[in-house]
């Protein structure tokens, strides 16, 4: 099987990526990263041709009630003109509100009235760029009381009202899962398998909150142990799809981001042949 | 139950306060409390602008070390929530906020440091765009040139300061030997600019800075050279114009808006303001 897994392209490897051209499936970038002009997006453009690309966003803040930030999203759209990425993908989650950007990818309530905002901004998302978006489970930290479906009914349905895909995190369902008591399992049965574009891998640590352990989705590390059995247990039941081996703080060598790869594409290989048995 | 508007507007007045009150009856508590699942966030959103502000204002970081720039980051944050998500545009109004900041009053050339990191930032994140040669001034008359505008370059800039900002910012990088730096020992006039692969400075004389802070306010080469040799009657302006050119800070000719006489006068390709205020010497 040809590999399928790729690498989030980090400031610290650009030069060494550039000059040595080592082999993944694809070389992922934060849209956010690359809006302005730089060396380092002229790099990226140098890529492009090399490498298949995946543009992941994490500022379009899908889920503000405010609707989508025209004068962001232009700046978004023009990147993607440029670099013609194989993948474009943002999160479940919000970030702005009143004209503010809150640097993290905030909870949103799982109600109807949510469910409409995120169909309707992301909608807007794919009307602009004139392509699919996917949209990404996100970690959660906390539930709101007034939420009446669940996340993966949320995500099917904005999936099957926009015709957005679903990039599914592995990492993101076992924390949330540990986080709100939920079974990831379970979780799974009520995605629509046809509707996932792209998995992602990363790293996650446990922290203490009023003396209980929460789980924090900070892509500082290898993969753990639990999420290479969750990612293999969704690969069996869903089959292979390019998947993302996520590391964003204390980026260690190019090395270790291109071996997390191969592991990913070993489960793949053994799980997604479980898939095509099953299948 | 809130609207999500509503909900969205109380989540932020609580990430910025830190007041709860109005938003913790929506959250789920559990074996974790809601006001504990809260914090996470809070605490993510300082944590990461304070990151992404560490990295825009290294030189600053690296002067105060890790545990005073996060405190002046959470005292700045609090004030100064970015208003769009590209975080490399966050911080314009960080130099200001150093200058006021009580507890760096011991420091006086912080806020220059930090100006510095910030026309640093400006200029890595400018575009590449071709740059005018000695080539190119071939094809004009060479009687015209005095009365030309030549546009500086994207991103390029002057910073001034009393302390010597380029022996502080030597000391600063990661394989500096350890140093000291008599703060007395020179002023600095520093032309900040973007590079082929990064951002760079280099010292330039009082007569080099005002002739290209001349041109940068839209004056022809004649009034930029004026204004040098106000500075320093031994101003050579042959000398500078082919370091300058060398240097790569002038935009190329496409670049340029040449008829003046035609168009009026061009507007600068950078607003006079994005100098920072030269400082007076105190006596």
């Amino acid at each position: 099987m040809a590999p399928v897994a790729g690498i989030g392209l980090r400031a610290p490897h650009l030069a060494a990526i550039g000059r040595d051209r080592p082999t993944t499936a694809f070389l992922e970038i934060h849209a956010e990263n690359y809006l302005a002009p730089s060396p380092a997006l002229e790099a990226v453009e140098r890529l492009r041709d090399d490498y298949a690309l995946s543009v992941h966003a994490v500022g379009l803040s899908l889920g503000s009630a405010d609707g989508l930030d025209e004068a962001h999203l232009a700046r978004v759209a023009s990147l993607i003109d440029r670099l013609q990425p194989a993948h474009v993908s943002d999160h479940l989650a919000w970030s702005v509100s009143d004209g503010r950007y809150l640097d993290d990818l905030l909870p949103l309530p799982y109600t109807e009235e949510a469910l409409g905002i995120v169909t309707g901004n992301v909608s807007r998302l794919q009307e602009r760029l004139g392509r699919q978006v996917s949209l990404e489970n996100p970690s959660s930290y906390l539930a709101f009381t007034h939420s009446t479906l669940s996340e993966p009914e949320f995500l099917s349905e904005v999936a099957r009202r926009s015709g957005c895909g679903l990039l599914l995190d592995a990492n993101n369902l076992y924390v949330t899962a540990c986080n709100l008591r939920l079974d990831p399992k379970a979780w799974l049965d009520g995605l629509p398998m046809e509707a996932i574009t792209e998995y992602h891998l990363a790293g996650h640590t446990v922290n203490d909150a009023d003396g209980a352990p929460i789980l924090i989705d900070d892509h500082a590390s290898r993969v753990g142990g639990p999420v290479w059995s969750l990612f293999g247990e969704i690969v069996a039941r869903l089959g292979p799809r390019p998947t993302l081996i996520e590391w964003d703080a204390d980026i260690p060598a190019l090395e270790v981001l291109l071996d997390e790869a191969a592991c990913a594409d070993r489960v793949v290989a053994e799980q997604g042949r479980g898939h095509a048995r099953a299948a | 139950m809130l609207a999500l508007r509503d909900l969205q507007a109380a989540m932020a007045a609580y990430l910025v306060s830190g007041d709860a009150a109005g938003i913790v009856g929506s959250v789920v508590g559990d074996s974790i409390p809601a006001a504990a699942r809260l914090r996470i966030h809070r605490h993510h959103l300082h944590a990461s602008l304070a990151t992404a502000l560490a990295g825009t204002f290294s030189t600053v970081r690296q002067l105060v070390g890790e545990g005073f720039f996060r405190a002046m980051a959470r005292a700045f944050i609090a004030t100064n929530l970015p208003t769009q998500p590209v975080l490399s545009e966050y911080g314009q109004e960080f130099a200001d906020f150093v200058e006021r900041y009580e507890p760096a009053r011991d420091l006086p050339y912080l806020a220059d440091v930090a100006r510095l990191d910030w026309a640093l930032n400006l200029a890595f994140h400018s575009p590449a765009d071709p740059r005018l040669s000695a080539a190119d001034l071939t094809t004009v008359p060479i009687e015209q040139l005095p009365s030309r505008t030549v546009h500086l370059a994207a991103g390029t800039t002057v910073i001034r300061s009393i302390y010597p900002l380029d022996r502080i910012w030597a000391t600063c990088r990661p394989d500096a030997p350890a140093d000291t730096v008599d703060l007395d020992e020179a002023d600095a006039r520093l032309l900040v600019f973007r590079r082929r692969d990064d951002a760079g400075f280099v010292a330039v004389s009082e007569a080099e800075a005002a002739f290209l802070q001349s041109l940068a306010a839209g004056a022809c080469l004649e009034e930029g050279a004026l204004a040098a040799f106000a500075a320093d009657a031994t101003f050579d302006l042959s000398v500078t114009f082919a370091r300058l050119l060398d240097l790569g800070v002038f935009a190329a000719m496409q670049h340029q808006v040449w008829n003046d006489s035609v168009m009026g006068r061009p507007r600068a390709a950078f607003a006079a303001q994005s100098f920072a205020a030269p400082h007076d010497k105190s006596p």
